[in-house]
């Protein structure tokens, strides 16, 4: 029976259009788990488990030998360097490749644009050109911090693209445009081959992976409320729900930067995929602002309020309560839909029993009403991912990222620093190979800026070059002086070859085999006119491992600023400011814009914060009163606009105090701040009866709560006299 | 169309600007067919993409030729 149910399933698949691919494997691997394994049976799965990572080498392998056959029929001058192209951009998944080609092609050529430059100023001087090629460097290695994708490799590209081209026409600048065309095509014909063969050979696709990161967001967002709203969730659960959306925000916007660059289907709903995180994002944080009134309610003792905001949240949970099924958006749009006038009528009736507590229970009422219209529209935006017309959403919503400045120029004058003196070393001591302990130096310096630990990613690397080198001597002057022509060249080096392409798909040891790759390609030296000069090689590769470890050593002189507790205070300090910009910035796209420097912000810090490192509790807690704070003030601010100026000024006193307060925390600050927004409500309630419902005045009250709530972070700042005065009806 | 062409007396070959043409144009198709999900009739996208691009390529390199 289960195998016919699995059949009909398997047809009905073959039906679905293809974003289900995912469904149909699943139920394939449950089948094979479920029947009893034999030995036969074990040694298949893994063979098909496998079978990924084979596929990967297989199709690594061909694209570096095409490319190293391809390089020498068109008698490029250095076929090695295009064949390092194809181990650098080799990655399983077809996207990735693609995307870092991409970026890849534009540092290239900016980088040879950049030296070109460079050398027509300063012909045949050493002594200048390497000061401006160290600055170029230190720029490029600061802006590559800016960036969190693959748009941060480009910069480093370019920065050492423009220190290869350049330094061989230092004493010849007319070969310096033979240079920069040899190095271009070379990395281009590496890029070309690479992207075709990941393309079209058993490709790997991320937009699988990409669709079903969307739909479990989707699903388990909605399973949430509805196990939460049932009482099932304690602050801890709250706290981790919390990251698991930043988490699951930033992992959607990763992916869909990279597989806009493999499918053109997804390419073409770009927008629609931004618009959709953008939705959750807003959604999860409107919840957790639920979840901590709520909680605060509960502290102040306002039960009635409680017991009537627990009721609605229970009627929303129930609503999301649908069958479990592969697609649930059309069925939850109808529903809240349907939810949304019950509510309201609901929260009339309760408004007039609760007398004083009427105020706690509106400011509920709106958080949970706002909550549904925006799972209605994160339904709607799940939906027209699915919708056969593509329509443009009104509005492109970007993903913004906060980056902070110090660390890019402590990354640019670390690099900078580097090539100066590896530059040094090599004029002073005259040594041949010095140049390639400076140009190493550079590289290396630029790459590993961005590393969340750039030493342990460099001797992970320098160990694999060494390995790669030694294992290149023997090839080169035991088996390859001993062969002739391409065939022999592919079977004498194949086998030294896979094993380090097996490696980059284990995670733990991708470094050492990317090290080994890069060490075994650039020393063997491929060339039409193999080089069997074993001083010139002992000087080279002697020079390489130094220059890798001149800049292991930049990087534990001039350590990365992450992590150090100056780190942890610009970033804490960065985090709090983002209330000024909730407070002061344009309204107009200011929700997204704070929503998602928020979670890269918050994200960050978790990142670079180790596990059970006390450290990142104070950060988190910050984190979540910034946030919720920061989106009540946006609120806040939208609601008021319309707000007649004898009300408008001390609502937007109160909002610019707020703004005070969090640049600069204190009690002084934290009484002012208490006080102007005592003000504003009482200038508002003075205005409208009280049984109406004034948005200004829920989120004014809102505000104040979290402010007054002990339980929060802002609380280490109330003078002591005050903690008497808990109640917030007191105004 | 000549074999080499000079642009700022640099000699570029014309089958490299041909290539860069046809890299262009398989941009355009390739948007078009993600707009109109035209690949739902492919069996294998990538490879489509690739033919298509060899053929125009080809095809116009001939004239060089």
């Amino acid at each position: 029976v289960a195998q016919r149910r699995i059949a009909q399933k398997g047809i009905i698949g073959t039906r679905l259009p293809r974003n289900y691919t995912f469904t149909i494997t699943a139920v394939t691997t449950t089948t094979a788990a479920n029947a009893a394994p034999s030995p036969a049976r074990i040694v298949l799965d893994t063979l098909r488990e496998e079978r990924g990572a084979w596929l990967f080498v297989a199709r690594t392998a061909i694209a570096l030998y095409l490319t190293g056959w391809l390089a020498m029929r068109f008698a490029l001058p250095q076929p090695g360097t295009a064949m390092m192209t194809v181990v650098i951009v080799a990655n399983r998944q077809t996207g990735m490749v693609l995307a870092k080609s991409f970026y890849r092609v534009i540092g290239t050529l900016s980088g040879a644009a950049v030296a070109l430059f460079l050398v027509g100023v300063f012909p045949q001087e050493r002594m200048f050109l390497l000061p401006a090629l160290a600055m170029w460097i230190g720029l490029c290695a600061g802006g590559a911090l800016m960036f969190r994708n693959f748009a941060s490799y480009s910069f480093v590209l370019a920065g050492y693209t423009a220190m290869i081209v350049a330094v061989p026409a230092i004493a010849n600048p007319l070969r310096d445009f033979d240079s920069a065309t040899a190095r271009v095509s070379e990395v281009l014909l590496g890029i070309v081959v690479a992207g075709v063969v990941s393309d079209t050979i058993f490709p790997t696709r991320l937009r699988d992976a990409l669709l079903h990161t969307a739909r479990t967001q989707f699903q388990h967002f909605m399973r949430f409320i509805t196990g939460a709203s049932q009482g099932a969730a304690d602050a801890k659960t709250v706290e981790q729900a919390y990251l698991r959306s930043m988490r699951e925000s930033i992992a959607l916007e990763d992916l869909r930067s990279s597989v806009i660059f493999e499918d053109p289907a997804t390419r073409a709903r770009n927008e629609q995929l931004q618009t959709f995180n953008h939705r959750f994002m807003e959604a999860s944080t409107s919840l957790q602002s639920l979840h901590h009134l709520l909680d605060r309610l509960r502290r102040i003792g306002s039960h009635r309020a409680v017991a009537e905001l627990t009721a609605q949240y229970r009627l929303l949970g129930e609503a999301l309560n649908v069958p479990d099924a592969d697609y649930i958006a059309p069925l939850l749009l109808p529903r809240l839909e349907e939810l949304r006038p019950r509510l309201v009528e609901q929260g009339e009736r309760a408004c007039s029993t609760l007398a004083e507590e009427s105020i706690d229970f509106q400011t509920g009422h709106v958080l949970i009403l706002r909550l549904v219209d925006e799972l209605q529209r994160y339904a709607r935006a799940a939906l027209s991912l699915r919708a056969p017309r593509i329509e443009r959403p009104h509005g492109r919503m970007r993903f913004v990222r906060s980056n902070d400045v110090a660390g890019s120029l402590v990354a640019g004058v670390r690099g900078m620093l580097t090539v100066l003196v590896a530059g040094l070393f090599w004029i002073e001591s005259a040594w041949p190979s010095g140049v390639g302990v400076m140009v190493t130096a550079g590289i290396f310096a630029s790459i590993f800026a961005s590393s969340p630990d750039p030493v342990r990613s460099a001797l992970q690397l320098l160990t694999g070059w060494a390995s790669g080198l030694v294992v290149s001597f023997f090839a080169l002057f035991f088996i390859l002086n001993q062969t002739n022509g391409y065939e022999l060249l592919v079977a004498a080096t194949l086998p030294l070859f896979l094993p380090s392409v097996y490696l980059l798909t284990r995670p733990t040891l991708a470094g050492i085999g990317t090290g080994y790759a890069m060490g075994l390609v650039s020393n063997i030296g491929f060339a039409n006119t193999m080089n069997f000069d074993v001083a010139y090689f002992l000087n080279d590769g002697i020079g390489q491992i130094v220059g890798v470890g001149v800049a292991t050593l930049a990087f534990l002189l001039i350590p990365s600023h992450t992590g150090s507790g100056w780190f942890r205070h610009r970033q804490l300090a960065r985090l709090r400011g983002q209330i000024a910009l909730a407070a002061d910035a344009p309204l107009a796209g200011l929700l997204q814009r704070f929503e998602s420097v928020m979670r890269d912000l918050i994200q960050q810090i978790i990142a670079r914060t180790t596990q059970g490192d006390a450290g990142g509790a104070g950060p988190l807690a910050w984190g979540l009163a910034v946030h919720e704070t920061g989106r009540a003030l946006i609120e806040l601010r939208q609601a008021a606009a319309g707000l007649a100026p004898p009300l408008a000024a001390p609502v937007a006193d109160a909002v610019k105090s707020l703004a005070h307060f969090y640049e600069h925390p204190g009690a002084q600050r934290y009484t002012m701040t208490n006080r102007s927004i005592t003000t504003a409500i009482a200038a508002i309630q003075a205005a409208q009866p009280a049984s109406q419902l004034d948005p200004v005045l829920v989120h004014l009250h809102l505000l104040r709560l979290a402010m007054l709530d002990a339980a929060s972070v802002v609380a280490q700042y109330r003078p002591a006299d005050e903690n008497a005065q808990e109640n917030p009806h007191a105004a | 169309m000549p074999r080499e062409v000079a642009l700022g007396d640099a000699l570029v070959p014309g089958a490299l600007l041909l290539f860069l043409a046809m890299a262009a144009m398989l941009w355009l198709l390739d948007w078009i067919a993600g707009r109109f999900d035209l690949y739902r009739f492919v069996w294998h996208p990538a490879l489509v993409r690739l033919a298509v691009f060899v053929i125009a390529f080809g095809a116009l390199g001939l004239i060089l030729y």
